[in-house]
């Protein structure tokens, strides 16, 4: 069986979708052998915003430029190095202001997948309305968007970029072009990505790990499971796309400590200590772990799914539910996974480092 | 009457004829709409709220996610049977009405006698990467490639003494497939404009054999369970008359005894 489904993805995986998009700028030049692997599945780029060379390349260009901060000292980049698959490697970002801010840097990688809302609770609908909160923040960039405008006004270089991509310099298109840019920020050649399509072998630790992540345990079927997949997909391993599928209460807080999370926004109860689900694509390098910060190390991560999720009114049914072993109806709440298994977890997860997409030159500084 | 009035008429005859004959070709397709409601029981679903009976034990339980698939839809008259391309779809009822539609545009238009969809991804499509419809791989409903998709998800918790127990029904597998038949021809189901039908939770636990939630918290990869829950699930959509929901017009059938 395992082997026979193996080469249906192996044989699908082939087959990719190739981008294709519809009203792009007269001028502006559609970008062409942009491609995912098959599994990803179907995407969508704004109709008002297609993939262009120009607007991909004003995108960088923004994105690494320090001039979108207020003192001109950090662009996006700051927090968002490609080194570290676009996070910065600290608990919580810090910006122009110095102070430690709420949430861990997210990583940037396959933002067409997976959910549609972004940062860490779901507070923007969608990159374009993402791309301009950052700049604006106090804390953060603290740019003014109509100072940015007049100084991007009085570069020649800008003014040229601009008109070629979408017209003139204003804050929206600031915001199309760095969208366009991050949604060309695809991470597809990791081992994983390999073995998927028939190229590489998994060492058996790998494979172990990878069957782990892929099952919710069952105890009656002898079933073990690192219970992963419930909540980062198999392919994307990031969260689940439709709605607000992709956030989840994970265990970190108990009931006093939990915080607000996803319920900022939806305003729903049942929303309470909420994130959003990352992609695991290339998270050996983007330490330390959680909306927060506070996990140090994946040897830590497992341990907190292992053996120290919280339990909170809105705790994941699935986590709490999920063992290996047969639970007593007081036993804390545990995966019982044995310290090898935990081990074969992070040997998979360490297969998701793709250093083609940590060091490709398309995607890094033009400065 | 003159020459000229005659031949008034026989203009305005003419053009009657020929927007007849275009109303004609423009009607040879009509719009069919499914409205699914969800309950639990005799009252509509509230989710997140510990409201409703252990069916066969202590405690009561809260519903947190559901979510199925009915696959598959078709209209199906004497000569000929329509069916819907793409046919997948993830019925969820977590928005402001609790319902959730099934639209079938350009729909031949037929004298059906049945409607006939079913519950889960049929043998073709669980197990594959296709895109079709609402299957997505990479959705919470795909266990991995090589199980499947979860025909049916559940999650809740049952609160019993003050304590509260996970409840995580999910259940797949080909031999769970379930096609489910409505029959049209009373006279209260012509308009196939809009087609209600209810979806009862209950009926998840509630069958032959009603399910204590205590000793039956999960039901996952074991086969006897999920094949209990399917089971149970056969009788859980009915379509309702003119007069009301639920009906009892849904005809029994056996799985496998329909192509698809």
């Amino acid at each position: 069986m395992a082997s026979t489904v193996i080469a249906t993805v192996v044989t699908t995986v082939i087959a990719f979708v190739i981008f294709r998009s519809d009203g792009e700028p007269a001028l502006a030049t559609p970008l062409t052998g942009f491609s995912a692997p098959f599994v990803f599945g179907r995407f969508n780029v704004p109709k008002g915003n297609p993939l262009t060379v120009e607007a991909v390349a004003l995108g960088r260009r923004l994105f690494y430029d320090v001039r979108l901060s207020a003192n001109n000292s950090i662009s996006c980049a700051t927090c968002h190095m490609q080194h570290l698959a676009f996070t910065d490697g600290k608990p919580t970002a810090i910006g122009i202001s110095g102070k430690k801010l709420a949430f861990n840097s997210m990583s940037l990688a396959n933002l067409l997948w997976g959910s549609e809302h972004f940062f860490w609770n779901g507070r923007a609908d969608s990159l374009e309305q993402q791309a301009l909160i950052p700049i604006q923040d106090i804390d953060e960039m603290g740019q003014n968007l109509d100072e940015l405008v007049v100084e991007l006004n009085a570069d020649a270089h800008y003014k040229a970029m601009f008109a070629a991509a979408y017209g003139d310099i204003n804050a929206d298109n600031i915001a199309k072009a760095l969208s366009a840019f991050e949604r060309t920020l695809v991470s597809s050649n990791s081992k994983y990505d390999q073995y998927l399509r028939g190229e590489a072998t998994l060492t058996d630790q790998e494979d172990l790990g990878r069957k782990l992540f892929v099952a919710h345990p069952d105890v009656k079927t002898s079933l073990r499971g690192g219970n992963c997949i419930d909540c980062h997909s198999q392919f994307l391993t990031a969260g689940f796309k439709p709605l607000y599928d992709g956030f989840s209460n994970n265990g970190l807080d108990n009931e006093e400590n939990l915080s607000m999370g996803l319920q900022i926004v939806t305003n729903d109860p049942a929303h309470r200590g909420f994130f959003k689900v990352p992609t695991l694509r290339n998270i050996a390098v983007t330490a330390p772990y959680m909306h927060d910060g506070r996990l140090a190390s994946l040897d830590d991560v497992l341990d907190h799914y292992n053996e120290g999720t919280q339990l909170s009114s809105t705790l994941s049914p699935l986590i709490m539910e999920a063992d290996n072993v047969v639970r007593g109806a007081q036993e804390p709440i545990s995966l019982n996974l044995s310290d090898n298994e935990k081990r074969a977890i992070i040997a998979f997860l360490h297969t998701l480092t793709d250093h083609d997409f940590l060091t490709n030159k398309s995607i890094s500084s033009p400065f | 009457m003159d020459k000229r009035a005659f031949l008034t008429l026989v203009a305005v005859c003419t053009m009657s004829i020929m927007a007849f004959a275009c109303a004609r070709t423009v009607n040879k397709t009509e719009t069919v709409s499914l409205r699914f409601s969800a309950v639990v029981g005799q009252a509509p679903l509230v989710f997140n709220q510990i409201l409703y009976a252990n069916p066969g034990g202590e405690g009561s339980f809260k519903v947190r996610d559901f979510l199925f698939f009915i696959s598959n839809v078709k209209l199906i008259s004497e000569s000929a049977t329509y069916l819907e391309p793409g046919s997948y779809h993830l019925v969820r009822f977590d928005n402001n009405d609790r319902t959730y539609t099934i639209i079938l545009d350009d729909v031949p238009k037929r004298d059906y006698q049945t409607i006939e969809f079913s519950i889960g991804v049929d043998k073709t499509a669980n197990r594959s990467l296709i895109a079709a419809g609402d299957l997505d791989p990479n959705s919470r409903m795909a266990w991995s490639w090589d199980v499947g998709y979860k025909f049916i998800l559940f999650e809740g918790g049952l609160a019993l003494d003050d304590v509260l127990y996970p409840l995580v029904y999910h259940v797949g597998f080909d031999e769970n497939y379930k096609p489910l038949v409505f029959d049209l021809q009373s006279s209260e189901y012509q308009d196939l404009g809009m087609l209600d039908f209810q979806v009862d939770i209950m009926k998840l636990f509630n069958g032959t054999h009603p399910i204590d939630m205590t000793t039956l918290p999960s039901v996952k990869f074991d086969r006897q369970d999920a094949k209990l829950i399917a089971t149970n699930y056969q009788s859980m959509v009915a379509l309702c008359a003119v007069t009301g929901c639920p009906s009892s017009m849904r005809l029994s059938i056996d799985q496998g005894t329909l192509p698809f």
